[in-house]
């Protein structure tokens, strides 16, 4: 479980862009948050990703609550946490090869023998050629970008993914292929899954429920009870 | 729908051009000539000083501290191309020497005033925090006092020479450095590739020495290049106010210093040439360093980008 | 669309751009690129991110980097856009003869002027208007033009929101009447009721006659448009006809409505396409798109194309608007 409960977060205190907002994510689903731009969903998504701490509230994963943000947070519960922004070209390290940047997390965590082995089974089905690992980020298309950073944030096998406006910069083509390649990863693991978007026909489509921003947020005192409701359900 | 059928028949009339090879034109606006000289010149210069101080003073087997009372003073000529000084030592020999000194204290100030900075300004950054606050007061107090009156008090704790004159110029100037560092890793530390660092489980060191700081360091370097000319102005304005080093060691400064006296007099050419000796190669590290920051210039990269 | 046929705002023959590597390689980033856009039509051209959409934006607006080479003709308006200097695009081509519509219009504007000062700014260069009374009015007329709110004329870019800094770049850029507006990605990041909406208001534009804030040549004909986007459903919406890119080359093009509807696209990639959109079978074309600078002799799309046979180890020629040896037929579905 996922838990996000009364969460308010923000870059000033004084003026929060999230505010009393609980979502939860069972293990194995796929949520999908819309929302229009700018609305915070980024931001709670950071700190479902333990990237933001929030001014308040609490966050519960798998039982555990969580105590620490970044740095603060243990090992092992950061990198049960898998990650993927919008913007490829700004979520890559320059410097790096594709391979290394896909390397990076195993490397990171003192698993340096296994790297070679678990880049080249993770970049095969996204079909990252050897060629393409040889590259640095500027020598590749932004799509080709957002495989390989899909395949850094597969690399630890995380029990939960977070996925951040991922396709918004892509052509149809290249997203129907990621959420390909996610929705493969969750159904041999069994990952849950956040998807944050604004694209109600490609969240609609792609996940098991969606809930929109102003359900969250709307100051009822219901909030949680607001979303259980399945938004909507894909026909597939 | 006229313009499908147009543009169909277009199509078709080109079909038959096709099979020739089209004729390529060069477009878009190439400013890389002028550039290219700039470089080149810069370039040139450089190695032309460094290759002077290390081959000339050993090359020549003349003694520039000899002096020669009888030719003091003389003007260019053939035998000295930048004449005599006051005690008829030659010039040329002279400036030589005076400049590798004077490269030696830039290069060495420069370097240890960069690590120092980039040290501090990392540190700053990648903290934050308590640590940044009570690192950045500290440089802002250090900038409050102007260099040259840190750099005297600096130099007044010890005996005048190279290394003295090397320590105060590197503990006025790392100040710059540090801030351009910490503004650098800050606006690094919060790009996504560092989010998705730290969410990949890499420990604070990993991201500061793996992540940011590779990031900056060729702006670092850029600043310690830009620091070099630098750095041999300060130390040959501490030697022209005779606290740097002393007067028979022979450094840009000193040279101007001693030669005060003669341009009263009228005679120009002992401070005309220690003053072009500093100046020609600030101008040519400024020529070069100016070329590489717009290379490192992230548009400039992602200019051929598809 | 009765009137009778006149020549096209814009008409590109040819166009290929070659960029120069260190190393001697090259890459092909558009080639041989033939299309007309007509006064009061929107032509979209469509294609995956890489696939040289925006080089060739570029190569109309003159705005290549030094190592590109051009090939070809582009003609607007009695001027071949990929010869003329400098100078000439500087003075008479960007802003009085093409308006750009930019990717993110908020990075687009200066942050430290308020968009009356843009809009004024623009105005008197641009247009006859002189003294300082008239350029005002006309700056208002012309923000009112996109529909941009008089109240936040004095506002500064980030203090609007996303929609109305698009509209404010619109405004700019009708204020030279222009007779074609190039929009680059204008729906990139956008959620979907601000890309309808924008989409609805380029549409606007091409539909009423162009009338400058000043005596314009333009004036009473209608604008053109090029849309250059990777989305396909602002493509559907705003589009007369739709070009798409694969690999630097035009592989199809085609009316919008028998595009997006029936008989559908004919080239196997523009079905595949069509094919990955979540509204459709979700379903992406396998495979990645060939490298640019190392393409295939034959057929760019033979290895990631279901109907692919020996024949594709050619390349295709262009027949009836498709590059395709075995395209979909007009009629649609018979395999």
């Amino acid at each position: 479980m996922l838990e996000l409960h009364a969460i308010t977060a923000g870059y000033d205190r004084r003026a929060p862009v999230v505010r009393e907002v609980s979502l939860t994510v069972e293990p194995g689903e796929a949520v999908g948050l819309l929302g229009p731009s700018g609305c915070g969903k980024s931001t709670l998504a950071r700190v479902a990703a333990l990237l933001h701490r929030p001014d308040s509230g609490t966050l519960v994963l798998d039982g555990e609550p969580v105590r620490g943000w970044r740095h603060q947070a243990p090992r092992a519960l950061r990198t049960a946490i898998g990650v993927v922004f919008q913007q490829p070209r700004l979520s890559s390290d320059p410097r790096l090869r594709l391979a290394d940047l896909i390397a990076e997390p195993l490397r990171a965590t003192g698993r340096r023998e296994e790297a070679a082995g678990r880049v080249a089974e993770l970049a095969a089905p996204l079909g990252l050629t050897p060629d393409l690992l040889r590259r640095r980020p500027h020598e590749v298309s932004d799509g080709q970008l957002q495989r390989a950073c899909l395949a850094r944030a597969l690399a630890l096998r995380p029990r939960w993914l977070i996925c951040d406006e991922v396709t918004a910069m892509l052509d149809a083509s290249t997203t129907a292929a990621l959420v390909e390649a996610i929705e493969h990863y969750r159904s041999t693991t069994g990952a849950g899954l956040l998807a944050v978007g604004h694209d109600h026909t490609l969240l609609r489509r792609w996940c098991d429920r969606t809930v929109h921003w102003d359900a969250l947020t709307s100051s009822d005192g219901h909030t949680t009870a607001a979303l259980d409701v399945p938004a909507s359900r894909s026909a597939r | 729908m006229t313009s499908i059928s147009d543009a169909t028949s277009g199509t078709a009339a080109a079909e038959e051009a096709e099979e020739a090879e089209p004729v390529w034109r060069s477009r878009g606006t190439d400013r890389r000539s002028t550039r290219t000289i700039r470089v080149y010149t810069s370039a040139t210069l450089i190695v032309a000083t460094v290759l002077a101080v290390l081959l000339v003073p050993p090359a020549v087997q003349l003694d520039q501290q000899a002096i020669d009372l009888s030719a003091k003073l003389l003007p260019p000529s053939w035998e000295h191309p930048f004449g005599t000084d006051d005690v008829g030592r030659d010039l040329l020999l002279r400036c030589v020497h005076g400049l590798r000194v004077s490269l030696l204290v830039g290069v060495a100030a420069a370097l240890a005033a960069t690590v120092i900075g980039t040290a501090v300004g990392a540190c700053a950054g990648a903290l934050g925090g308590w640590v940044d606050r009570g690192v950045m007061r500290l440089v802002d107090t250090f900038s409050s006092v102007p260099h040259l009156l840190l750099g005297i008090f600096i130099i007044a704790m010890f005996r005048p020479g190279v290394w003295p004159v090397v320590i105060s110029v590197a503990l006025t100037h790392w100040l710059s450095t540090a801030r351009i560092v910490r503004a650098e890793i800050l606006s690094l530390r919060s790009r996504p590739y560092i989010d998705a660092a730290v969410s990949g489980g890499a420990s604070r060191w990993r991201v500061t020495v793996r992540h940011l700081l590779p990031g900056v360091l060729p702006q670092a370097a850029l600043a310690a290049v830009l620091m070099i000319p630098h750095a041999m102005w300060h130390e040959s304005a501490l030697s022209f106010l005779g606290l740097g080093l002393p007067t028979h060691t022979a450094s840009l400064g000193t040279l101007v210093q001693s030669a005060r006296g003669s341009l009263l007099a009228g005679q120009w050419w002992p401070t005309l040439f220690p003053g072009l000796f500093i100046i020609v190669p600030t101008l040519a590290i400024a020529g070069l360093a100016g070329a590489w920051r717009e290379r490192l210039n992230p548009r400039r990269r992602s200019e051929l980008m598809l | 669309m009765t009137q009778r046929p006149e020549p096209p705002v814009l008409a590109v023959r040819g166009l290929s751009v070659r960029f120069l590597m260190p190393g001697g390689r090259q890459v092909a980033a558009v080639t041989d690129a033939h299309f007309d856009v007509a006064a009061g039509e929107c032509l979209a051209l469509i294609g995956e991110s890489g696939c040289g959409k925006s080089v060739l934006a570029s190569a109309l607006l003159g705005l290549l980097p030094a190592n590109a080479r051009t090939a070809g003709r582009a003609h607007l308006g009695g001027l071949d856009l990929l010869t003329a200097d400098e100078r000439t695009l500087a003075r008479t081509v960007r802003g009085r003869m093409i308006g750009l519509i930019p990717q993110s219009p908020a990075a687009h504007l200066t942050p430290v002027r308020t968009i009356r000062s843009h809009m004024e700014e623009t105005v008197a260069q641009l247009t006859g208007v002189r003294g300082r009374a008239a350029v005002r009015t006309a700056a208002e007329a012309a923000a009112a033009r996109a529909a941009f709110p008089a109240g936040h004329l004095d506002r500064y870019p980030h203090e609007l929101s996303g929609g109305l800094a698009q509209r404010a770049a619109t405004a700019l850029a009708l204020v030279g009447g222009a007779p074609l507006l190039l929009a680059d990605e204008p729906t990139t990041g956008l959620d979907r009721d601000l890309v309808e909406h924008t989409v609805d208001e380029l549409r606007r534009h091409v539909d009423v006659p162009a009338g400058a804030a000043g005596a314009s040549p333009g004036a009473g004909s209608r604008r053109a448009l090029l849309m250059i986007t990777h989305d396909l459903t602002a493509a559907e919406r705003i589009a007369d006809r739709v070009a798409v890119m694969y690999a630097g080359r035009l592989v199809e093009l085609a009316d919008a409505k028998a595009f997006f509807g029936t008989p559908g696209p004919r080239h196997p990639y523009s079905r595949g396409l069509l094919r990955a959109l979540p509204e459709r079978e979700f379903t992406p074309i396998p495979g990645m798109p060939p490298e640019l600078g190392d393409l295939p002799a034959g057929c760019d799309f033979a290895v990631r194309c279901e109907r692919a046979t020996d024949a594709c180890g050619r390349r295709p020629r262009t027949t009836d608007s498709v590059a395709c040896h075995h395209p979909y037929l007009p009629e649609g579905v018979r395999a």
